[in-house]
């Protein structure tokens, strides 16, 4: 039997070069002017323009913010599994986790336009609205943002005591702090399930008032999944092309990795099958119309997209075990997958920019009064700024931190591991 | 020993007919005790060149693929040509059958509607491929094998519990006996044993044909009898198999009943009673009479709530064939008009002298009981509906001959314009 | 080598220290013993008592089950408690029940495959035949359920007398593709998984009527490294197969309910929401079998407590997602501002059927969270009672779900209470008798343990052991 590398880890293996690190701010700086850029494009457009920057700063910001979620779930479900070979991949989820403190900053935009974003937030339409009236008691502003700042709290409480038990432990050594985290794990998975589910609920859902699914919640845990599992194999690939983490991520890693990212594949095309299966077939109207507005207008090539893009195609592409082990067949995948992820919250997101757009000066939340397809040069810069600043953040936090769990008590089983 | 082991004796000797038949030698079996020791003498016999050889294991040993050089199998392929068929038969099953040989709408739902299709298809997709692996797997192995003369080895038996194998044929071009022996001794073999075998051909026990021939026998009764009662006919009753369904324990409306007056077992209504909400004693609500007469007018107060009532069951009862204008072109008389058949009546336009003359109460009447080829819709059609359709019926004849009079003064000047 | 050995026997393998792998199976075993163990109990000539026992009182409640099926053939449905508006009432209870049970036997010998769990070994085959047996039991309703059962066949698409076609786009179709699909696949994986272990009985047996029979099972498996690289090759394939299968089976299960329209069906967390509460009874099903089939054969060094510490995580975890679907559908049947759904779950909660949604929730919810304490998860006293509650708990769930949305229809006028009658609870024990009559034969007569996979697990005394 062969074995993988075993020998001693030198520095440049763990550890992110100056010059790669002279990136973040780089990124970072790239991220703000791109979005600021944005916010100036939409106030010369007017009122409208608003509605659309509000829209498309959501996209980009869910877009990041599943992302870290992948992570940090990533970070506890191996945790809880005692899992043994992600041991030299689980460092970098730490670490995208650990962005949650920026993230939530970032979130005070979302807060600032909630009037642009959710329509009940607008007192003359609740007033009005019947069904509004009767989910007041969960969907009002003050109760809004306290929801959204206990989300925060929980995944920046995780997140940082994932990351500094582990951390500790490379300078320490000390077999408790594994046991620790595992403890810990337990809980933070069903913190972690039920912030999902409402920040879901909240963020995405109530874009829609009206409307409502109980799978939503874990909807958005399998986006978050493939998401997460993408951007974990291209980043490892880029640390790898920096010289970080060789020989210690091999390719039995990047075939567990790309299982995961077919398993989950799979999981999101389920989870949305699911979903409008049932809706399909009951077709009772005030369901079926949150699809009627994804399916119409030119939507319903995106929603054809989504189906083969993010499952049908994948799932063809990700079946075979050389694709798996094979480099540039994981990236092509991986990155595949990551604009899927960016499709499928496009999706969630932007048919609701034609209810906002309907309510500006029109009395009443009627639905699709605007109808059309809004892709706009917003949307570009909004994911271009998010993903420039979140990859920045990312890289930041690398600084004087080693990717590698060193002292992890699993890391020789890690290293040494091998698939059937 | 066990008495039924000598009743038993002759199934030994069905499977030792050969015993006695001329042997040659098949092959030589080398045991070892560890897996170890087994793929480190694996690679030695792959190195030297030997093809026609197999190790014999009682649990697949890891790495022994890449020792013994055994290349990746094409089984996951033939799953996938498997599944994809599955895929295409279930797609075509169910849009063959609900879509073109028997369409049938249901719950609104399309004839050919792939959502609903994908639950089948997904079975069968995984139900050919799991079949296929499964059945794959054994013809690539050339299983069920009835007999091998490992089989006959003493050693063999453990190698299926706590011993390794290794088994190389005499048909090997290398094969050299003494050389082997030579070699696995220093493998660290615990035991090494010649294995022969009957030369050629060996006889099939006759109990197998006799009991193959058997089962293939009745296994086609079934079939056969299907087919029998499929193509025969018969003129006795058929099974009742549920006899309190088949023969229900009350009487049918019309049947005789031999206690009851008349003999019937409906009864009619004591004479003089009238059962509640059924006494319609108005003649003008419920009949549009007055003596023999028709009445000109309503019985109740027209109001908006009225004629918005008698426009909705207007359109449902009426628009159907007398169009919602009721010039009589509704999209039955259409139709009718473009089959030509000649069978057909046209509907009456309402605006027409005939039915402008009506008094209310015949139009009442109509509706109710019917005209010419239309069918009484009281059935259909509450009292009240009747009459806000009739009011309605009004307001319709008045819409087509409106004079500028009829027009409310503040919004003639715009019509004007 | 003997001291590794001892080492091991002595020592508590449910330990948690991470520096090193604990051992999955105990006592000083070796291939030997392992082959002897579970071969023992095949060729064990004697009946045991308790063994008889047991099989004797399962054979007659079978033989109850099968007389109230031909008493409910020859009578009419009407025997049953069905009654408007409650027209699916105990059968399908009892189906969606017993297709649950069944999903654990697939998700420890196909995803726990997948997920490299090798613990999986010492329990995959009996799981896996009760996940068959437990099939058989399900598909018993709905096969009775339709009244004239004799005309079952109109369910399978094939030119019948009235040169009709079943109707596909009906999820009680889908139900016959999903769990006649179910029901082979997993025989087949069963079965394959077996022939190994069959060849090591024929080539142990002294008797040679048993050498042919088990022979003719065994398809002349021999053990050749050739046939094991394609027999591997199989195994995961079919593990790939089977995990979207049994996803599948009770999603589609799930569907008879959730895609039509009324209130407490009809909601999308339905799926997954099935899928996790089958794996859960399954799970508690396999844990209340394990204990006394391990105690009863001596089998407590091949399924250790760490075993049974697994699947109680396991329950733990799918307990906690029940948890979370009963909370999800309360909650968004009031977000969804819908009067018919909101008083769907007041009335599930605190209605005429309250009795029996409060067992749910303690027996699901409730009863598992002890699993959180090392000590309770293993215990075998605690571990034991908290199965058994978590299979009546699941069985109230299906119960739960089909009747309290039935028996209150859109009209109050429509209103009923559904009872069951005697010949409903006899058809429930009997079936449970049909399941323990196959399982008891199989124990006796099949190899309960996988050998060929546990021998692949054990620590090798010179190389590398590939225990965890």
């Amino acid at each position: 039997m062969q074995h993988a590398s075993t020998a001693p880890l030198k520095v440049e293996q763990v550890t992110l070069s100056g010059s790669t690190m002279g990136l973040a701010p780089k990124m970072m700086l790239l991220g703000l002017v791109t979005l600021g850029a944005g916010l100036l494009l939409d106030l010369v457009a007017g009122p409208k323009g608003l509605y659309h920057f509000a829209h498309a700063y959501l996209l980009g910001y869910f877009f990041c913010l599943t992302i870290a979620l992948g992570a940090l779930i990533f970070v506890c479900l191996q945790r809880l599994t005692k899992a043994g070979w992600s041991v030299v991949i689980r460092r970098l989820a730490e670490l995208i986790a650990s962005t949650m403190p920026a993230l939530a900053i970032l979130a005070i935009p979302v807060l600032v336009f909630m009037h642009q974003l959710y329509p009940w937030t607008h007192a003359e339409l609740v007033e009005n609205d019947a069904i509004l009236l009767g989910k007041q008691a969960y969907l009002n502003m003050p109760f809004f943002i306290g929801r959204v700042a206990v989300y925060f709290a929980v995944w920046i409480w995780i997140a940082r005591k994932m990351l500094t038990l582990s951390l500790r432990q490379d300078e320490s050594g000390d077999v408790e702090l594994t046991r620790k985290a595992e403890r810990l794990s337990a809980p933070a998975v069903i913190l972690f399930a039920l912030t999902v589910t409402f920040a879901g609920f909240d963020l995405l859902m109530s874009l829609d008032p009206h409307w409502f699914s109980t799978i939503y919640g874990v909807y958005v845990f399998a986006g978050s999944m493939v998401g997460f599992l993408s951007v974990a194999i291209l980043g490892v690939k880029f640390l790898q092309s920096r010289g970080v983490l060789r020989d210690v991520v091999t390719v039995e890693h990047f075939h567990d990795l790309g299982k995961l990212l077919f398993g989950f594949t799979m999981f999101w095309g389920y989870i949305a099958f699911s979903q409008f299966m049932l809706i399909w077939y009951a077709n009772i109207p005030e369901e079926t119309i949150w699809f009627e507005h994804r399916m119409s207008h030119g939507w319903g090539w995106v929603s054809l997209i989504l189906l083969f893009g993010h499952f049908v195609i994948p799932f063809g592409g990700l079946l075979s075990r050389h694709v798996k082990r094979d480099a540039r067949g994981l990236v092509f995948w991986a990155a595949w997958q990551l604009v899927m992820h960016l499709v499928d919250i496009y999706w969630l997101i932007m048919p609701a920019l034609n209810l906002a757009h309907g309510k500006v000066g029109a009395p009443g939340y009627a639905p699709a009064l605007h109808a059309g397809f809004p892709l706009h040069v917003l949307d570009v810069l909004a994911v271009v700024g998010f993903g420039a600043l979140f990859v920045g953040l990312v890289m930041r936090s690398m600084r004087g931190v080693n990717l590698v769990p060193l002292k992890d008590p699993r890391l020789a089983e890690a290293r040494g591991f091998h698939n059937f | 020993m066990n008495p039924l082991d000598d009743k038993m004796r002759w199934l030994e000797k069905a499977g030792d007919v050969d015993a006695k038949a001329p042997q040659e030698m098949h092959g030589l079996l080398v045991e070892f005790d560890s897996p170890e020791t087994l793929l480190d003498a694996c690679r030695k016999v792959r190195d030297a060149g030997y093809t026609k050889w197999d190790a014999l294991t009682p649990f697949p040993v890891h790495g022994i693929d890449e020792a013994m050089g055994i290349r990746m199998t094409i089984l996951p392929w033939l799953a996938l040509g498997a599944g994809l068929t599955g895929l295409a038969i279930a797609f075509g099953l169910q849009i063959f059958t609900n879509g073109i040989d028997y369409p049938f709408l249901v719950s609104g739902k399309p004839l050919i509607s792939v959502p609903a299709q994908i639950p089948v298809a997904f079975e069968l997709t995984v139900l050919f491929a799991a079949f296929t692996t499964f059945f794959g797997m054994l013809v690539l192995n050339f299983l069920p094998e009835v007999f091998h003369p490992l089989f006959r080895a003493k050693r063999f038996p453990r190698m299926t519990a706590d011993r390794f194998g290794i088994y190389i044929e005499a048909k090997d071009p290398l094969f050299n006996r003494q050389q082997a022996e030579l070699l696995f001794t220093r493998l660290g073999a615990t035991g090494v044993e010649p294995v022969l075998s009957r030369t050629g051909r060996a006889p099939m026990p006759v109990m197998i044909h006799g009991v193959g021939l058997t089962l293939t026998l009745l296994a086609l009764i079934p079939p056969a009898l299907i087919v029998k009662s499929r193509y025969s006919k018969s003129d006795k009753p058929r099974i009742h198999i549920i006899q309190d369904m088949d023969f229900q324990e009350r009487y049918k409306t019309q049947s005789a009943h031999p206690l009851l007056p008349r003999g019937a077992a409906s009864m009619e209504p004591v004479a003089g009673t009238i059962a509640r909400g059924e006494l319609n004693e108005d003649d003008h609500m419920y009949r549009g009479m007055a003596g023999d007469e028709f009445v000109r007018g309503f019985p109740m107060a027209l109001t908006e709530s009225v004629l918005n009532r008698g426009q909705r069951q207007f359109a449902i009862y009426c628009a159907p064939c007398h169009g919602l204008t009721g010039v009589g072109d509704g999209p039955i008389a259409r139709r009718a008009d473009r089959l030509a058949e000649g069978t057909w009546v046209a509907p009456t336009s309402f605006h027409t002298e005939l039915v402008l003359e009506q008094a209310e109460g015949q139009i009442f009447h109509t509706i109710t009981n019917g005209v010419r080829t239309m069918k009484p819709y009281a059935a259909q059609i509450e009292v009240a509906d009747r009459w806000a359709i009739v009011a309605y019926v009004r307001a319709l004849q008045r819409s087509q001959r409106a004079s500028i009079d009829d027009v409310p003064p503040d919004i003639r000047a715009q019509l004007a314009q | 080598m003997v001291t590794i050995t001892q080492r091991v026997a002595t020592l508590d393998n449910t330990s948690d220290d991470p520096r090193q792998r604990q051992p999955l199976i105990l006592g000083n075993n070796d291939y030997t013993s392992i082959t002897e163990k579970v071969c023992g109990v095949v060729e064990d000539p004697k009946v045991k008592k308790a063994w008889l026992i047991a099989f004797l009182i399962a054979v007659s409640l079978t033989g109850m089950l099968f007389a109230l099926v031909g008493y409910l053939i020859v009578t009419g449905v009407g025997v049953w408690g069905n009654q408007i508006p409650v027209a699916w009432g105990w059968p399908i209870v009892n189906f969606v029940f017993w297709v649950g049970i069944g999903h654990a036997g697939t998700l420890i010998s196909a995803i726990l495959y997948l997920f490299r769990q090798n613990w999986r070994t010492s329990i995959n085959r009996f799981a896996e035949a009760m996940t068959i047996f437990a099939v058989v039991c399900a598909g018993l309703f709905p096969g009775i359920h339709v009244g004239r059962a004799w005309l079952a066949y109109w369910l399978f698409p094939i030119p019948n007398q009235m040169l009709m076609w079943p109707q596909f786009r009906s999820p009680l179709l889908w139900d016959v593709f999903a769990v006649g699909t179910y029901a082979s696949v997993s025989t087949v994986f069963w079965y394959m998984g077996m022939i190994p272990d069959l060849a090591t009985i024929r080539d142990r047996a002294k008797h040679p009527l048993r050498r042919m029979l088990y022979g003719v099972l065994a398809m002349g498996w021999r053990g050749s490294a050739r046939h094991w690289h394609r027999y591997e090759r199989a195994y995961l394939l079919l593990a790939g197969l089977a995990t979207p299968l049994v996803l599948s089976v009770h999603t589609i299960v799930s569907f008879d309910f959730a895609v039509s329209q009324l209130p407490g069906w009809h909601t999308t967390i339905f799926p997954p929401y099935f899928v996790a509460g089958a794996i859960f009874s399954g799970f508690a099903m396999v844990v209340t079998l394990a204990i006394p089939a391990r105690a009863f054969f001596g089998m407590k060094d091949i399924i250790t407590i760490r075993h049974l510490e697994n699947m109680n995580k396991i329950i733990l975890a799918t307990g906690m997602m029940v948890g979370y679907a009963y909370a999800m559908e309360f909650f968004v049947a009031w977000y969804s501002g819908n009067e018919f759904e909101q008083f769907a779950f007041i009335n599930r909660a605190t209605g005429p059927y309250a009795w029996a949604y409060w067992i749910m929730v303690s027996c699901n919810v409730i009863s598992p969270q002890i699993f959180w304490f090392k000590k309770a998860r293993t215990s075998i006293p605690i571990m034991l009672v908290i199965a058994i509650f978590v299979n009546i708990g699941m069985w109230f769930e299906r119960f739960v779900i089909t009747i309290s949305t039935l028996n209150r229809d859109f009209l109050p006028s429509s209103w009923g209470y559904f009872r069951p009658t005697l010949v409903d609870l006899g058809m429930l024990v009997g079936s449970f008798g049909l399941f323990f009559t196959l399982f008891l034969l199989f124990l006796r007569f099949l190899p309960m343990i996988a050998m060929a996979e546990v021998k692949s697990i054990l620590p090798r005394p010179n190389g590398h052991g590939e225990a965890h």
